[in-house]
């Protein structure tokens, strides 16, 4: 046996000998996609300071929304260094409309000028907008720049990364949220016809076999198709963080509020909250109304709040607990903290009680809370025994 | 009692010392230093005077010396010489000096890195710096890695980690690629037959990211004592190495025994079992009080002896913690806490299979027994290094089995003493480890016309069958990776197996728990249904085993016996590669064969008495492997000259012979050959005996024993002529039992006319 016959041996054999590859091309294979202003309507009013709120990240508030680039990979895998992003799909809003230009490599020669095409095209806007770009488009590109020994900087845009985004929003109501659910649940425009994500690396291989450029029109559809509905999501999104009182559900003024107060807007979210608290969220709401104050030093709101759930048996255990602390250490009154801790203690031998915390972490805070205060209490009696009587 | 004075009463002992074959005791030595080097950076000099640290033992100065002088650098000596230092002080300088410059350093196990990370903490805590050290391993949790890429100076990993979750991911360690100046390597040993001949790869593609990043790291390579440490070390990194192997370090007094249990039967050749024998004397060692290790060869005498051992000590609750038992397969906060209770003194003695043969932190045990020879003097000295304290007394059992390796270990007490330790053989041109790794590094980084792979030898026939197959897109003057798969999954360093098995306890049946997992190769022999699983004494019989999802489940219950497999072998021919005749006739062959391996049945063997209770069948799919084998063929008329029943007796005894031989001479361990011999063989037609390597592809001990066909055949005649049985015994043929009256004449008549 040679070493050929052995390594078909060890390897395995498909039999197939192949044709030399030889290409002489310059540039990698360029097309472009038009769509109507009027299918993005409002796009032009979005302003920096929305994208703040949504994305809490630090967006310049002049931000101009034709200076952001839509951003979308299709790749030969998974990920690691083998990977390669075989065509970057780019979209942005001009005053006409929206539009989308796709770099394809039609072999691994061009891919130095795709690059190129892309480190271009970065270089003329301000802010970035993908579908998960920072776990996966970004950081691929990044190795495609380093491995092609060219310069990454031109990816250090503010990055808007919707999936991120999507998930503050949603996750509580649908759970997952891949584009495609977003499409066919948030926006109403259920894809037909689309070419599942996993097939995309075969049909690529497949085309560099036979070069059939027909095998590559569903995947060419389905990027322009994503860049498409990054815009338009992006948009409805802002939408909604304009007008939370418009939010049909409850579970995403919730949402909503929580994404505010960790992107250090809290005013805005206590009105999320406050349009919350009417529905079915009314618990987690009013609590998280509660706890939103009293971050804000605001003690006597939150302790309202609280003594509203407690008066309506809202929201089980922790509207005591809080009662009981804030009499304890903002009214010094361990008197009534102690009613309050008692009263918890009650609550929590009724079986319906399931929270957060486990009933014997509960418990094990209560009681531990009740020799306190029942100390406390004993040292001020002896005090006020001990003081002169008139 | 202490050491010394059991050992004085022993020797006392004419009960005891009449078994003893040898009874050597090994001097103390003094410590030899020399002074820090001056390029050493101050800040660490306090560190070390607070450890009690003023100077360098010889081995650590001249090993410090030669990577100053940027050699790369491989240093051997026993367990517990410090040879970290050798590796931590050269970093650590050098990281003071350079904040920016990186450290990779890789152990075999994820154990070893963890014992070590905790050591540099503390020094570099001591020192009050800014230089992180991070494990990165399959523990690592997603949150922390990202630091560990970006900031980590000292990354400590193991080679799996290195092949699969840095390589192919190199873009991401841009700062550790750019500024790597150390590699270290320690426990190099390990790293034979396929998992060194992968190693040997990985740093291959190692080496080539580097050179994409412009990076030249130095190595600094740590060996046990092993033959050709030189040879391993610059096989493995493919260039030269300085050796460093004079241990300056200083060894209190050590006594070694041997001891062969009495013969029970004489006719037979069957002595006391080494089990009862190894329990007496750990048992003896515990009541005493002496801290001990017992090392035993396979995971089920580990667990008899441990179940035996805590029954000793058990008190009215049943509690047994002060013996444990440990080896691969139970689960590492289990095992981080028998260590811990070795370092501290709350675990009295350990069972442990090789598993803590390694470097692993259990501070000097003043004992080892070791049950059954290990397979390789290497191994043996390493377990034995295990006891052995810096100023105070240590002693070393050896019991041997009737195994024959064992009996003529102990009857050649200078052999072990004496001779050097084995080679480690390894063989990074294996065609099947050669060609995963360039799909490796194919996917890592395109290879480009006239490209090397190391030293590898034809890389373009490699790249032009991968690209043949649609792997790999040569276009361009560039062969890029084409392929949806990500190969280094596809790829276990450790052995040709890909995946391992998990072992399931479903004795609660609400709460099922994982307990451990075995590879797949030995997964047939110990994890096939109604065979007894034991985990840490306790009996647990397998209920069921899923083959094609890789888990067993297993329930516990409460048997008089245990199990053992019979393993059925048959080997095919694929390519001869050379035969040459035989002076008395017959050919001496070499070439390329399959082996295909199937367990069908298994024995209960009763504890206590070992007698076989019955027999139980398995149904399992075979294993296959490619291999490399070497064979010899009978002359037709010797072969004719005798019944055929008295012949095939013969083989088996020629068999039996060059099973000792092999592995003595080829000086490599065991289980990496096997022996096997075929009345009418598949491969020649005729009565062949065959010799092959263990493990797809081979690395290469076929290729030495076709070299040496010659002397393993005087040898293994030697065995049999110096052995006083008559007909037959475990020592040398085999028992008169397995090799019928007349296989031992045969066997020396068949070897006398082969080496005229």
């Amino acid at each position: 046996m040679n070493l050929m016959e052995k390594l078909r041996a060890v390897g395995g054999s498909s039999g197939a000998k192949r044709p030399e590859n030889t290409r002489t091309e310059t540039d990698c294979r360029h097309l472009a996609v038009y769509r109507p202003a009027e299918d993005f309507p409002g796009a032009l009013e979005l302003t920096g300071e929305t994208l703040a709120l949504m994305s809490g990240k630090e967006i310049p508030a002049d931000l101009d929304p034709r200076r952001i680039l839509y951003l979308d990979t299709e790749t030969t895998g998974l990920g690691g260094s083998g990977t390669v992003a075989f065509l970057v799909g780019m979209g942005w809003l001009t005053d006409e409309g929206f539009e989308v230009h796709q770099f394809l490599m039609r072999d691994y020669p061009e891919e130095p000028f795709l690059l190129k095409h892309v480190a271009a095209g970065l270089e003329r806007f301000d802010a970035l907008c993908t579908f998960n770009g920072s776990t996966f488009d970004v950081p691929l590109l990044e190795g495609r720049f380093l491995m092609n020994r060219m310069d990454r900087g031109c990816l250090d845009l503010p990055h808007l990364d919707l999936l991120h985004m999507s998930r503050r929003l949603w996750k509580l109501r649908l759970g997952r949220c891949n584009l495609s659910r977003l499409e066919e649940v948030i926006l109403g425009q259920p894809r037909e016809e689309d070419l599942p994500g996993s097939l995309v690396p075969q049909r690529y291989f497949d085309y560099l076999k036979t070069k059939n450029e027909y095998l590559l029109e569903d995947i060419l559809k389905h990027n322009a198709q994503d860049i498409i509905s990054l815009c338009v999501l992006l948009n409805h999104m802002a939408e909604l963080y304009r007008h939370p009182e418009k939010i049909r559900f409850s579970e995403d003024v919730y949402s909503m509020g929580r994404a505010l107060e960790r992107s250090n807007h809290p005013e805005r979210a206590r009105d999320c909250y406050r349009l919350a608290a009417r529905g079915k969220m009314a618990p987690a709401a009013s609590a998280a109304l509660a706890g939103s104050w009293r971050r804000a030093g605001n003690r006597e709101e939150a302790a309202r709040i609280w003594q509203e759930m407690a008066r309506t048996s809202r929201g089980g255990i922790r509207p005591l607990v809080e009662l009981a602390k804030y009499e304890e250490h903002v009214r010094k009154d361990p008197r009534a903290a102690l009613a309050w801790t008692e009263k918890a203690l009650a609550r929590l031998s009724e079986p319906v009680i399931r929270e957060d915390q486990t009933v014997q972490e509960w418990e094990k805070e209560l009681q531990y809370r009740h020799q306190r205060l029942r100390r406390r209490i004993r040292a001020l009696e002896a005090r006020e025994d001990a003081a002169p009587r008139e | 009692m202490n050491v010394t004075q059991l050992a004085e009463s022993l020797r006392r002992d004419n009960h005891f010392m009449k078994d003893v074959t040898r009874w050597e005791v090994i001097p103390p030595w003094p410590a030899r230093t020399l002074p820090f080097p001056d390029w050493m950076d101050e800040r660490l000099k306090p560190v070390l005077a607070k450890r009690g640290i003023h100077a360098l033992y010889t081995h650590q100065a001249h090993s410090l010396e030669a990577t100053a002088r940027g050699e790369d650098v491989t240093v051997v000596t026993p367990t517990a010489s410090g040879k970290t230092m050798c590796y931590n002080l050269p970093v650590l300088s050098a990281i003071l000096k350079d904040p920016d410059a990186r450290a990779l350093y890789l152990f075999p196990t994820k154990a070893l890195s963890a014992d070590q990370v905790s050591e540099l903490y503390e020094m570099i805590e001591a020192m009050g710096v800014d230089i992180k050290t991070y494990t990165y391993d399959g523990d690592t949790p997603a949150a922390a890695r990202r630091a560990v890429r970006q900031a980590g100076h000292i990354v400590v990993t193991n080679p799996d980690m290195l092949h699969s979750g840095i390589l192919p991911h190199h873009t991401k360690w841009v700062k550790l690629f750019e500024n790597l100046r150390y590699v270290v390597i320690d426990e190099i040993h390990t790293y034979r037959g396929v998992f060194g001949s992968n190693l040997a790869n990985v740093l291959r593609r190692l080496m080539r990211l580097c050179d994409f990043y412009g990076s030249h790291p130095q190595f600094v390579l740590c060996s046990a004592t092993i033959a050709n440490p030189r040879e391993l070390a610059e096989t493995l990194i493919g260039r030269p190495v300085t050796l460093i192997d004079d241990n300056g370090a200083p060894m209190g007094e050590r006594h070694f025994v041997f001891y062969n249990p009495p013969v029970v039967n004489r006719q037979l050749g069957i002595r006391e079992g080494v089990i009862p024998v190894t329990r007496a004397i750990s048992g003896m060692l515990l009541k005493n009080g002496i801290q001990t290790i017992t090392f035993a060869r396979s995971r089920l005498t580990v667990e008899v002896l441990t179940r035996y051992l805590k029954d000793m000590v058990r008190d009215p609750l049943g509690n047994a913690g002060r013996v444990r038992g440990y080896r691969g397969g139970y689960l590492p906060t289990e095992r981080r806490s028998i260590e811990k209770g070795l370092r501290a003194g709350t675990v009295d003695a350990v069972v442990s299979t090789n598993a803590l043969e390694l470097g692993i932190d259990i501070g000097a045990l003043d004992a080892c027994v070791l049950c059954g020879y290990p397979g390789t003097i290497a191994s043996a000295w390493q377990q034995a290094g295990r006891a052995g304290r810096r100023r105070e007394a240590s002693i070393v059992f050896f019991i041997a089995s009737s195994a024959a390796i064992d009996q003529y270990i102990v009857n050649h007490p200078d052999y072990f003493l004496h001779q050097s330790p084995e080679n480690a053989l390894l063989n990074p041109d294996n065609l099947y480890i050669l060609l995963s790794h360039f799909k490796c590094a194919a996917f890592e980084l395109p290879f480009e016309d006239g490209d090397g792979f190391g030293n590898a030898p034809s890389p373009e026939q490699l790249l032009d069958y991968l690209d043949e197959e649609g792997i790999l897109r040569h276009v361009e003057g560039k062969y890029h990776w084409s392929a949806e798969d990500f190969p280094a999954s596809q790829i276990s360093l450790r052995s040709a197996a890909e995946e391992n098995f998990i072992i399931v306890d479903i004795t609660d049946p609400a709460n099922p728990r994982v307990v451990g997992e075995m590879d797949r190769f030995t997964a047939p022999m110990l994890l096939h249904e109604n065979a007894i699983y034991m985990h840490e004494g306790r009996q647990f019989q397998v209920e069921k085993l899923d083959f094609d999802a890789c888990k067993a489940f297993i329930r516990a219950v409460d048997t008089g016996y245990y199990t053992d497999a019979d393993l059925n072998i048959n080997l095919g021919l694929l390519d001869i590669e050379k035969e040459e005749p035989n002076p008395r006739g017959g050919v001496t062959g070499l070439g390329e064969v399959k082996v295909t391996a199937l367990v069908t049945m298994f024995k209960k063997i009763r504890f206590d008495t070992h007698e076989t209770l019955g027999f139980g069948r398995v149904r399992l799919p075979e294993t296959e492997m490619h291999t490399t084998a070497m064979w010899w063929t009978l002359p037709d008329d010797l072969a004719a000259s005798f019944p055929s029943d008295t012949l095939k007796n013969g083989m088996m005894g020629i068999a039996n012979l060059l099973r000792i031989v092999c592995p003595l001479y080829l000086m490599c361990a065991q289980q990496d050959i096997a022996v096997i011999y075929q009345v009418k063989s598949p491969i020649t037609d005729k009565p062949t005996i065959l010799v092959y390597d263990n493990c797809p592809g081979g690395i290469g001990l076929a290729h030495k024993a076709f070299g040496m066909r010659d002397v393993l055949l005087q040898k293994a005649l030697q065995v049999a002529e110096d052995c006083g049985c008559e007909y037959g015994c475990p020592s040398c043929v085999g028992p008169v039992g397995e090799i019928g009256e007349d296989g031992k004449r045969t066997a020396m008549r068949l070897l006398r006319e082969l080496t005229k």
